[in-house]
């Protein structure tokens, strides 16, 4: 079979797939439980546009959420200045993530290990104080609006929760096959090798940076689009939040190890984690110590990080090798 | 005569203030098995990741079928035919034997025409058994094949092997001198650095010997062998 999945995967996508779709008839349409799963669902799919560069090319980047505030602002910007629909917008925000991907990955990817981390955490702030500090484009510190019509999907508004959960879904499904596309091309091929032995992949005849760099494209023109739908989704956003580290760029990357970095299951299972936990003790304890919250929520992650270092991916294979002894983990 | 398929012609590198190569100046024609030797720290290694890009030289040129590689990163060097294995076997230790070899096809192939030339590439060198294997869990002998199977499925004109006998016994070495005379044989040039004298001198028509980043030496290995140069740079009491 072309996509090379078992019956029995096959068999498991298949009903994940249906579970997935009808769970929204689950919950209260205009609740909150459903606004997490969006939250849920969008965040598993950044952390997989993320894993591109992150785990298939093993690039650690912290600057996701420059290419993610692009999508954002860029929709949202055509959107109130030329009542250009989001769908379009959409387009604008995936070339311009593209763009914003290239021109710092020349100077960026050759650098290697932490490295390349702080550079990239650097150019996220950079664009952060860009977005607070060019108010005339921006709207700066106050944040900017996503103005309202009737919903329709021309125009990327919906008055259902559950539409926005289907196009969350629909979101990880296309991100997860483009991750998925690139693994089992020749470009995750290389990737894999430069990962592995950058030196001994070049000698070999692989154009190391012009493979990371595609990577980088692809992952930042993904990550803006996404952009767009946390726009289209929350209808206000400010440059801290769009452009934050901790609310988006270390957020992505950490739910894409947690998971299981490199695979296509990881970033699902790490942002099902993640998301609903940190809402979790927000909700329990923010009304107590100032902080605390937060306190809990990173020991729950130290933990996870320290039981399983290469995440639950891990420990879900341990299960199904329990299951099938002899079968390779 | 035609034109050699390899020219490096004075050739230096310099790390800081230390002169790794000086002056390096080697011709290898079409189908030559050359040995490439010299103590330690003689330059073996520098010379040939300079060869392959991965150092750029300070002076000089090489050229493979009279185009000038000086400049051109190591992809664009495998793309022109020359390709070296690593002093330290440097396979990717956590993917399959197949899919290590595989990747030196990409260059030229889709990856199921890769796949299938890194079959006959695996075969052609002994290990199509072990294709499936992950390579952190092979033997030495097998790591030494795999590199070559490697180098091999870049479908190079020139390879340039840094000590692959290094972790061999006698009789693994001579199966695997058996395996570069056969490849020789099927028209491949090589350019080998081995510390085995008796390896060296049996299989290679000419040794280029080098010594403090400078070529000493050129010649049969009966002549290197009582050049009086190399008998006190190198191969010192015991083989004099």
């Amino acid at each position: 079979m072309r996509l090379g999945l078992s019956q029995r995967q096959a068999a498991l996508i298949a009903l994940a797939l249906v579970v997935a779709i009808a769970l929204p008839f689950a919950f209260d349409a205009r609740g909150y439980t459903i606004r997490i799963l969006c939250l849920g669902l969008l965040f598993a799919a950044m952390a997989q546009a993320w894993n591109i560069v992150g785990g298939l090319a093993n690039q650690m980047s912290l600057g996701h959420a420059a290419f993610f505030g692009i999508g954002a602002y860029t929709s949202t910007l055509l959107l109130i200045h030329f009542g250009i629909s989001p769908w379009l917008g959409l387009i604008a925000s995936g070339v311009l993530g593209g763009v914003a991907a290239f021109a710092i990955s020349l100077p960026t990817m050759r650098l290697r290990g932490h490295y390349f981390a702080l550079a990239t955490l650097a150019f996220g702030e950079v664009m952060r104080v860009i977005g607070n500090s060019w108010s005339e484009l921006t709207g700066g510190p106050v944040g900017i609006s996503v103005p309202f019509a009737k919903p329709s999907f021309a125009m990327f508004q919906f008055a259902d929760t559950r539409t926005y959960y289907w196009l969350m879904l629909a979101a990880f499904i296309v991100v997860t096959a483009v991750f998925v596309a690139i693994k089992r091309s020749r470009t995750g091929y290389r990737l894999q090798a430069i990962k592995e032995n950058a030196d001994a992949a070049e000698v070999i005849g692989v154009d190391t940076t012009r493979t990371k760099i595609i990577a980088a494209i692809v992952s930042g023109a993904l990550t803006a689009c996404l952009g767009t739908f946390y726009a289209q989704f929350q209808y206000f956003f400010d440059p801290d939040t769009v452009f934050g580290v901790a609310s988006v760029s270390i957020r992505v990357a950490m739910i894409a190890i947690v998971g299981g970095i490199g695979t296509a299951v990881g970033p699902l299972l790490g942002a099902l984690f993640v998301i609903p936990l940190e809402e979790a003790a927000n909700q329990v304890f923010s009304a107590q110590v100032a902080g605390l919250a937060q306190l809990v929520f990173g020991t729950l992650l130290i933990i996870v990080i320290l039981v399983e270092p290469r995440g639950f991916i891990v420990l879900w294979q341990r299960l199904v090798a329990r299951r099938k002894p002899g079968a390779p983990s | 005569m035609t034109a050699p398929l390899l020219e490096i012609e004075g050739v230096s590198k310099r790390f800081g203030g230390l002169s790794a190569l000086s002056d390096v100046t080697a011709h290898v024609a079409q189908g030559e098995i050359v040995g490439l030797i010299g103590p330690n720290g003689a330059g073996k290694t520098t010379l040939f990741s300079t060869l392959v890009g991965l150092h750029r030289p300070n002076a000089g040129t090489i050229r493979l079928n009279g185009k000038n590689l000086v400049g051109l990163k190591p992809h664009k060097v495998a793309a022109a035919g020359m390709v070296k294995t690593f002093q330290n076997i440097a396979l990717f230790l956590d993917s399959t034997v197949l899919d290590n070899v595989l990747i030196g096809g990409l260059m030229r192939h889709s990856v199921e025409d890769a796949r299938d030339l890194a079959r006959r590439c695996l075969d052609r060198v002994g290990i199509g058994a072990i294709a499936d294997k992950f390579a952190h869990n092979l033997s030495f002998p097998e790591r030494a094949r795999v590199e070559v199977a490697r180098a091999l499925c870049t479908e190079p004109q020139i390879l340039l092997l840094d000590e692959a006998m290094a972790a061999l016994n006698p009789v693994e070495m001579d199966e695997f001198l058996k395996l570069l005379r056969d490849l020789r044989g099927e028209g491949l040039t090589l350019v080998v650095v081995e510390h085995h004298m008796r390896a060296i001198m049996s299989l290679c028509e000419r040794i280029i010997v080098l010594n403090f980043g400078q070529v000493i030496a050129t010649g049969t290995p009966r002549e290197v062998s009582r050049d009086p140069d190399v008998v006190r740079a190198y191969l010192g009491r015991s083989a004099a």
